[in-house]
């Protein structure tokens, strides 16, 4: 319906024609009617925009102006490919890093939890920062005594783990982690079902059903969100249970596990060791503060019980361990092993963030200097101040614009690798995503940068314009806009000196621990859990593979030797206590303590598989499972400090009342527990039946080809002899160690890609500001070549000019980097600062990268034509 | 064709023009300079439309549906604009009519009382 402007010229033509034609018809003569009609109709220009005004208002008039500014802008940018191209990939990478880091610091510090009223949750927990434990965890009279005496705490929630195989839900019998809780743990953590029901206080006690609730994201993921689970009977190692619910998405802490059971599915909590013994802790705490009781009070009121169980019982809690009491509500605890990772982060990203900003700030300048003549033309026109700067507004606009969406296009995998990474320092990264409050912070970067942008370049100033402008058309660098580009480059080179400073020490830390020495063979060797019926009653005749299934593995084409042990290296670290030990013929001196060392139950045929060298004597063979003759193997460490020189094959050790066993053999020192190798003592001992054996349920295989191959034919044998037998996490122990190293990694990468990103802008900064001084300096060039400077003499200065900006950006990085140090260790106490190397490692890279960048500007400077420069004015 | 002076010409009264458009094209489809030339006409040359106010007030009028407009072909073998009521349109006549006459009413009372004892 709306009419267009033609419609418009069209209609307004019909009418004169019309009028004119009737005129003639009445006598006029065609000239005089002409001019009457025209002089009857008005002024035309007014009529029409009076017609127009009905179908489009002022505010489509301004929105047009600036659309049509933008179109301007758009086809000018597209003129300036490299500029805009490498604007909006600067600008995408700096709005990309930072949403995405954004997204996971709002998911882990800012989000409120599910649980109701989080604020009043508490995570209570002891340490014994003496024998260096984080987590110490509770007994059971321990936390009866919390029980019966807190005021401040309405209800107190216990949780622990425990491994259960488990049968049903139509899959193979699998490992799962399981939750043992209490009858308020749900209530205590304030969360609900999405599906049947969680567990109350009817599930408490002896005589309580089986009942089990599944995590959602077990629900979701394992079990397809089956609703049908619920009611069905599953396995639990050797009870049942009866799966009544299925829990909302929420945190799980302190572990992540698949199902949450009452304590009667778990023999072990039964047992009168666990509910008697004050040291036999394993329970993490949680409790809901009572209506009316704050923090405080309820941390100073179980300080007071804490302290005066430890007077009662003084034996369980030794003074060397220093057991101490926290008590902080459960969001804090989710949140501060990960604030500082992730604000360091958040610093990081926003340096790179100021460095895009840099950059681009450097390239608008450098290119509003070359624009300089139209703008003066424009200026020159009629075109108001005011016109001008909505054209820079308009094309910084379109550039950050399209740098933002960029830049969350890119946010979306950037933040899947992000919580991923945060996920290591706090679970709650997993949930992080790209949503509306992202991208509002991406479109605040990017009219940020915009405006900023639009106010950077220098307009003609009115009275010099058409003198200066208009005149050669060419370019001119005036000492502000130089001193303006310089300043950039010097902040751009000065922030990624920082980011580099830090890379470079966290790469030196991730090369020292990966080439650091582990003493086995890890690519070739296999390692596979093969777990007992995890809690079930141990049976001494059974063992989880039998002679007949090593033997078939063994006879595999390409496995070259295979061997049990207790743990797989870096990945069991529940087996790191040390057992005192004694041995034939060495007295501890006064004062000495009773050397204690690790014991590990391994097979025939373990050193071989696993590359650890034997040094004298012999391995264990089959025939060393007698009790007549017990034997051991002791790692280099227990040789030379328990036999000096002596060879120690032969002599006899003991672990406290045990029979002495005869040492048959020494190997070397290898630490299954560190991921720096530590001098181990280490005691071998050979598989036979009981407890032990048992548990020496980790099965290494030597391939001689990728070990991976040999996981299906592995894994069908062992169930073949086995039906119900659990085989898990099969990998090389290469991976292994690889997966412990992942959170210094990922630092590493993290840190390295953002000194990289910072790297690859600033020179680009450098490259540009050089090569614009060098365009506009063509004709002093030219002039000095003449008077007999040498092309070498221009090259060298442009260089050191371009070495000169990168030092200025080195000690300004240094000093301020520094001082950021200082200001940041005053808030989060002592940071790490990197070594002499990183610090001088990242300055040569800078100058090196400087000198690079300086080298086209350099050449071009040399090659000069005298006369074409002198001329050229 | 300035049969009267300018003086005897008389101002349209602010609102009326709309109904006057509306009642002009009862009698079908017109172009723009052909509604104006039927005002004039009408009102004996009385009233005169500014091209100024006519378009303006044309183009109000379509954009709230009273008048639909199609392109033709004029007498002068011009292509023009032809202007025809709609069933809002007319609608809207009735109401405006109506609500003048009894504008006409009720300024007539006033200006011309009627003698109050003197009945018809």
């Amino acid at each position: 319906m709306r009419p267009d402007e033609g419609d418009l010229d069209e209609e307004i033509r019909g009418h004169l024609a019309i009028d004119i034609k009737e005129r003639i018809d009445r006598g006029e003569d065609p000239v005089s009617a002409r001019r009457a009609a025209l002089r009857e109709f008005g002024y035309v220009p007014a009529v029409r925009e009076e017609m127009r005004r009905v179908w489009y208002s002022r505010w489509y008039d301004q929105a047009e102006a600036l659309a049509r500014d933008m179109r301007f802008a758009v086809r000018s940018l597209i003129r300036a490919k490299a500029v805009t191209v490498t604007v909006v990939v600067t600008l995408a990478l700096g709005i990309g890093a930072n949403a995405a880091i954004f997204s996971v610091v709002r998911s882990v510090l800012l989000r409120p939890l599910v649980n109701r009223d989080a604020d009043r949750l508490l995570y209570i927990r002891q340490t014994a920062k003496g024998t260096g434990t984080e987590n110490l965890t509770f007994s059971v009279p321990e936390i009866n005594d919390f029980k019966s005496r807190a005021t401040t705490v309405a209800a107190f929630g216990d949780f622990s783990t425990v491994d259960f195989t488990v049968i049903g839900f139509g899959h193979e019998p699998r490992l799962v982690k399981a939750g043992v809780v209490n009858g308020s743990f749900f209530e205590v953590m304030g969360l609900r079902p999405v599906l049947g029901r969680l567990l109350n206080a009817a599930d408490d006690g002896p005589a309580a059903a089986g009942a089990a609730v599944l995590t959602h994201r077990f629900w979701t993921t394992a079990l397809q969100s089956n609703p049908a689970v619920i009611g069905q009977t599953i396995r639990l190692g050797p009870r049942a249970a009866t799966v009544v619910g299925v829990l909302e998405p929420s945190v799980p802490y302190p572990e992540e596990t698949q199902i949450i059971a009452n304590m009667v599915t778990s023999p072990h909590h039964s047992q009168a060791m666990m509910n008697t013994s004050r040291t036999h802790r394993m329970t993490e705490l949680f409790g809901r503060l009572a209506p009316g009781a704050t923090l405080e009070a309820a941390r100073a009121e179980l300080s007071t019980v804490h302290a005066s169980v430890m007077r009662q019982y003084p034996q369980a809690y030794s003074a060397r361990a220093r057991v101490q009491l926290e008590v902080r509500t459960l969001r804090d605890q989710l949140a501060s092993p990960a604030q500082t990772i992730l604000l360091v982060l958040l610093a990081a990203t926003a340096v790179v963030f100021v460095i895009a900003c840099a950059n681009v700030a450097n390239l608008i300048l450098a290119r509003s200097v070359r624009r300089e003549g139209e703008l003066a033309v424009r200026a020159a026109i009629g075109a108001s101040r005011g016109a001008l700067r909505r054209t820079l507004l308009a094309e910084s606009l379109v550039m950050c614009t399209g740098g933002a969406i960029l830049g969350l296009l890119l946010a979306a995998p950037l933040v899947t690798v992000a919580s991923r990474y945060a996920a290591r320092f706090s679970i709650r990264a997993l949930d992080a995503t790209v949503d509306a409050s992202v991208l509002w912070l991406g479109a605040g970067l990017a009219v940020i940068a915009a405006v900023l942008l639009a106010f950077v370049p220098r307009l003609p100033s009115s009275d010099r314009t058409a003198a200066v402008g208009l005149a050669g058309g060419s370019v001119r660098l005036t000492p502000g806009t130089n001193r303006r580009l310089r300043i950039f480059a010097t902040i751009q080179v000065a922030c990624s000196f920082v980011l580099l400073a830090g890379a470079g020490m966290l790469i030196a830390t991730l090369t020292a621990l990966q080439t650091a020495n582990t003493g086995y063979d890890m690519r070739q060797v296999l390692a596979i859990d093969v777990p007992a019926l995890a809690t079930a009653v141990v049976d001494k005749n059974r063992s989880t593979f039998s002679p007949e299934a090593t033997r078939r593995i063994r006879e595999l084409p390409g496995v070259q030797g295979v061997a049990a042990g207790l743990v797989v290296p870096w990945r069991d670290l529940s087996f790191s206590n040390r057992l005192p030990f004694s041995v034939e013929g060495y007295q501890t001196a006064d004062g000495e303590e009773r050397p204690t060392a690790q014991l590990r139950v391994v097979s025939p045929g373990f050193f071989d598989v696993l590359g650890v060298p034997i040094l004298s004597g012999r391995d264990f063979t089959s025939e060393d499972r007698s009790d007549t003759d017990p034997v051991a193997i002791v790692s280099q460490s227990v040789a030379r400090r328990m036999f000096s020189s002596a060879d120690a094959v032969n002599r006899r050790l003991w672990f406290g009342t045990a029979k002495p066993r005869r040492i048959i053999g020494i190997v070397a020192d290898a630490d299954d527990q560190n991921i720096v190798q530590a001098p181990t003592l280490t005691i071998y001992e050979p598989i036979r039946g009981g407890i032990m054996g048992q548990l020496a349920n980790r099965l290494f295989v030597r391939a001689a080809g990728d070990p991976y191959t040999l996981v299906p034919p592995v894994t069908r044998i062992i169930r073949e002899t086995s039906a119900d037998q659990a085989v898990e996490r099969p990998a090389t122990l290469e991976d292994v160690r690889a997966e412990v190293l992942t959170p210094e990694r990922l630092n590493t990468f993290v840190f390295s890609a953002l000194g990289g990103i910072a790297l690859l802008i600033a020179v680009v900064g450098v490259a540009g500001v050089l090569a614009f001084s060098v365009g506009a300096r063509m004709r002093e060039f030219g002039v000095r070549l003449a008077i007999g400077s040498t092309p070498h003499d221009l090259r060298i200065g442009v260089l050191r000019d371009g070495i000169r900006i990168a030092a200025f950006g080195i000690a300004a990085g240094a000093v301020g980097g520094y001082a950021l140090v200082r200001v940041v260790e005053r808030v989060f106490g002592a940071v790490q600062l990197p070594g002499a190397l990183s610090v001088i490692g990242a300055a040569v890279v800078l100058i090196g990268a400087a000198a690079v960048a300086s080298l086209m500007p350099a050449t071009r400077a040399s090659r000069v034509d005298v006369l074409q420069a002198l001329r050229s004015e | 064709m300035a049969t009267h002076s300018d003086d005897q010409r008389l101002e349209l009264l602010q609102g009326t023009l709309d109904m006057l458009i509306l009642r002009t094209l009862t009698w079908g489809p017109q172009h723009g300079h052909g509604i104006g030339q039927a005002i004039r006409a009408q009102s004996d040359d009385r009233l005169k439309v500014e091209t100024g106010s006519l378009y303006p007030a044309l183009h109000r009028l379509v954009k709230r549906r009273w008048l639909k407009a199609e392109w033709g072909v004029s007498e002068a073998n011009q292509r023009a604009k032809y202007y025809q009521l709609t069933a809002a349109g007319r609608a809207q006549l009735l109401r405006e009519q109506d609500r003048w006459s009894r504008l006409v009413d009720a300024i007539g009372r006033i200006m011309n009382p009627a003698p109050a004892d003197t009945g018809k």
